[in-house]
């Protein structure tokens, strides 16, 4: 595939939000029908209550949770990994940059729904905003519930101006293409950005600020998380490992997730020029090493269950392994620790078919990690008497479906209305491409 | 409307020969508009406000810092919460709002910063010539004003070709 010039890189761009293929609708209708089949489900939970799920004491926290946890964890690398490779200057960030930072705006936006469904009364989820009120009730800032709502909210609200910010200057070159409706709603979202030196002077300074206030936020979003668990007494979860384990987990699964959305991206809308094996190979062997990160911690965990001397947390960890969930425990093993070992093989990095095959392993596999650690705990706990079972419910689980085509929905609409490939940075590296390959030429040294 | 001299190229390297040449003439102040940062728009002289971003954003952090102390102490003091003996103002727990907070005022007011300070620097060209810019067109201003006529034939013959293209 030869290399695109300034002017196609722009044209290949538009033409990604100008045609609508027949993959989109089919895409959006998927997507809005499980949204609809959610939202029945949801609808029927508002209607008779938390009934209708499996919740039960004494596991509380299902399926709704693990959904929860789970898209928090997704929503992790997006921002996280752009920023970062935005630092390393990796040629990687103009290629998948922008949909990794819109993947996280919108599994954040999905993952905060889930709590607020979980509560059942979600008309009440107010209750957890601190503002003055006659209830004569008030938020426990002590509370890891709390942190959440403070980090979920300002993660998100980071991560969109994140996005936004790097939108800037497409959007101005989109304000000047463009025509019809879009016309006037990129003039007004280019907040009059037109690429001034002045400008770029100015911008080339406040992103790799804001870069710099994103990589901490992203990682303590997913540690705060960790705690609702880690913070509490409960065998399986009171491990001060937590933090790293799930920073680690939601990489893991983010790269899964963005691997699966640009391997459709490039192949609906024709982008193998700019979305490259190459990309993938990189992809692929960061995979591979949170893959390896993954097991180590799996491999700790259970070491110190059983090196510490706790009988409950030793009793947990057996039970996990050989107990009622043990075909959940084994195939997240299966999925998360021996199916992405075959990304040694370079072969394997570098056939689109298998890597997607692996990406969809570990994205099952990482929401089964998410429930199987959170119920567990909860139907083992230290009291034997209260030992139970669950499963989730039909509805509880459209619930969750619902949930993944709303972020499904939000992501395709995103790609029809917005540049889904970062035009100006994209410019910007090919152009630096062209100097280097022009200065490693004897011609060029000599000229 | 200040006299100036408009020129459109859509090779970044030839804009960037263009912007040296006028420097090495003495033609000071030219200003270049891009689709991109490509190094060109490195070369030009610059009197923008880009330091004090850094100070924005650092006085966004200590204002969320403050706001999250505050929200927290003030509200746990008044409140009369039942905490069990506990401290009522305890800073470990607090700890993570106000980091949370710190970062959240710190990006949103580098971004606001950003926004205010773009609108001041993008003043100094003129909309119809910021609105000739496209992937292909890299826009350089030279003001003419205080430039003796050899310098203007100068800045005139190094920007060449490209001021036919511009847009009247």
């Amino acid at each position: 595939m030869t290399e695109a010039s300034l002017a196609q890189i722009e044209n290949d761009t538009v033409a990604t939000m100008a045609g609508t293929t027949w993959r989109w609708w089919l895409g959006l209708a998927a997507a809005v029908s499980m949204v609809a089949l959610g939202g029945w489900a949801w609808s029927t939970m508002l209607r008779q209550g938390l009934g209708i799920t499996g919740l039960d004491e004494p596991v509380m926290w299902g399926a709704l949770i693990t959904t929860f946890v789970f898209f928090i964890g997704v929503s992790h690398s997006g921002t996280l990994v752009s920023a970062i490779l935005f630092f390393t200057r990796s040629p990687l960030r103009a290629a998948i940059g922008r949909s990794a930072e819109a993947m996280t705006v919108f599994t954040i936006l999905t993952a905060g729904l889930y709590p607020i469904v979980h509560i059942g009364r979600s008309w009440l989820f107010f209750y957890v905003l601190p503002y003055p009120n006659q209830r004569q009730l008030w938020m426990n800032f002590r509370s890891p519930l709390t942190w959440d709502v403070f980090a979920i909210t300002s993660y998100v609200s980071v991560s969109a101006l994140f996005l936004y910010m790097g939108m800037l200057p497409d959007l101005a070159l989109l304000a000047r293409r463009v025509r019809g409706w879009r016309r006037p709603l990129y003039r007004v979202l280019t907040l009059g950005f037109a690429g001034t030196d002045g400008e770029w002077r100015l911008f080339e300074k406040a992103y790799p600020i804001f870069a710099g206030v994103v990589i901490p936020l992203a990682v303590s979003v997913h540690s705060v998380v960790s705690w609702d668990f880690a913070m509490t007494l409960m065998p399986g979860w009171h491990s001060a490992i937590f933090a790293p384990y799930f920073v680690a987990g939601a990489i893991f699964s983010g790269i899964a997730v963005a691997v699966l959305l640009l391997s459709a991206l490039r192949r609906g809308y024709r982008l193998q020029r700019y979305i490259t094996a190459e990309h993938f190979d990189l992809l692929a062997k960061l995979l591979l090493a949170m893959s390896l990160v993954m097991t180590f911690v799996y491999a700790t965990e259970f070491f110190m269950a059983f090196f510490r001397g706790s009988e409950a947390e030793a009793q947990l960890f057996r039970w996990r392994a050989t107990g009622t969930y043990a075909p959940i425990f084994w195939g997240v093993v299966g999925c998360n620790s021996v199916a992405p070992l075959a990304l040694f093989w370079s072969r394997v990095r570098r056939n689109l078919p298998a890597l997607i095959v692996i990406s969809a392993l570990v994205t099952v596999g990482m929401w089964f990690e998410r429930f199987l650690f959170i119920v567990t705990t909860l139907a083992h706990n230290y009291v034997a008497q209260n030992w139970g079972n669950y499963v989730p419910t039909l509805r509880e689980s459209l619930i969750c479906v619902g949930g993944l085509g709303w972020f499904l929905m939000l992501f395709l609409l995103f790609v029809k209305l917005f540049p889904c490939m970062a035009i100006s940075e994209s410019m910007q590296s090919r152009h630096a491409a062209d100097a280097a390959a022009g200065a490693a030429t004897p011609e060029a040294s000599h000229a | 409307m200040p006299e100036e001299l408009v020129a459109v190229y859509a090779d970044p390297d030839e804009a960037l020969r263009v912007v040296l040449a006028l420097r090495d003439r003495g033609v000071a102040g030219a200003q270049v508009s891009s689709p991109a940062a490509f190094p060109v728009v490195h070369e030009v002289e610059h009197t923008g406000h880009s330091r004090t971003l850094g100070w924005f954003a650092l006085g966004g952090g200590l204002t969320g810092l403050g706001c999250a102390a505050a929200l927290q102490v003030v509200t746990s003091r008044s409140l009369g919460l039942v905490v069990g003996g506990k401290p009522i103002v305890a800073w470990t727990a607090f700890g993570v709002v106000m980091f949370e907070l710190t970062m959240l005022f710190a990006g949103a007011t580098n971004f606001l910063a950003l926004v205010l300070l773009s609108a001041l620097a993008r003043r100094r060209v003129a909309r119809a010539v910021r609105d000739q810019v496209s992937s292909e067109r890299i826009v350089v201003v030279v003001p003419l004003g205080g430039l003796d006529p050899q310098r203007r034939a100068a800045a005139r013959g190094v920007l060449g070709d490209g001021l036919a293209e511009a847009l009247p």
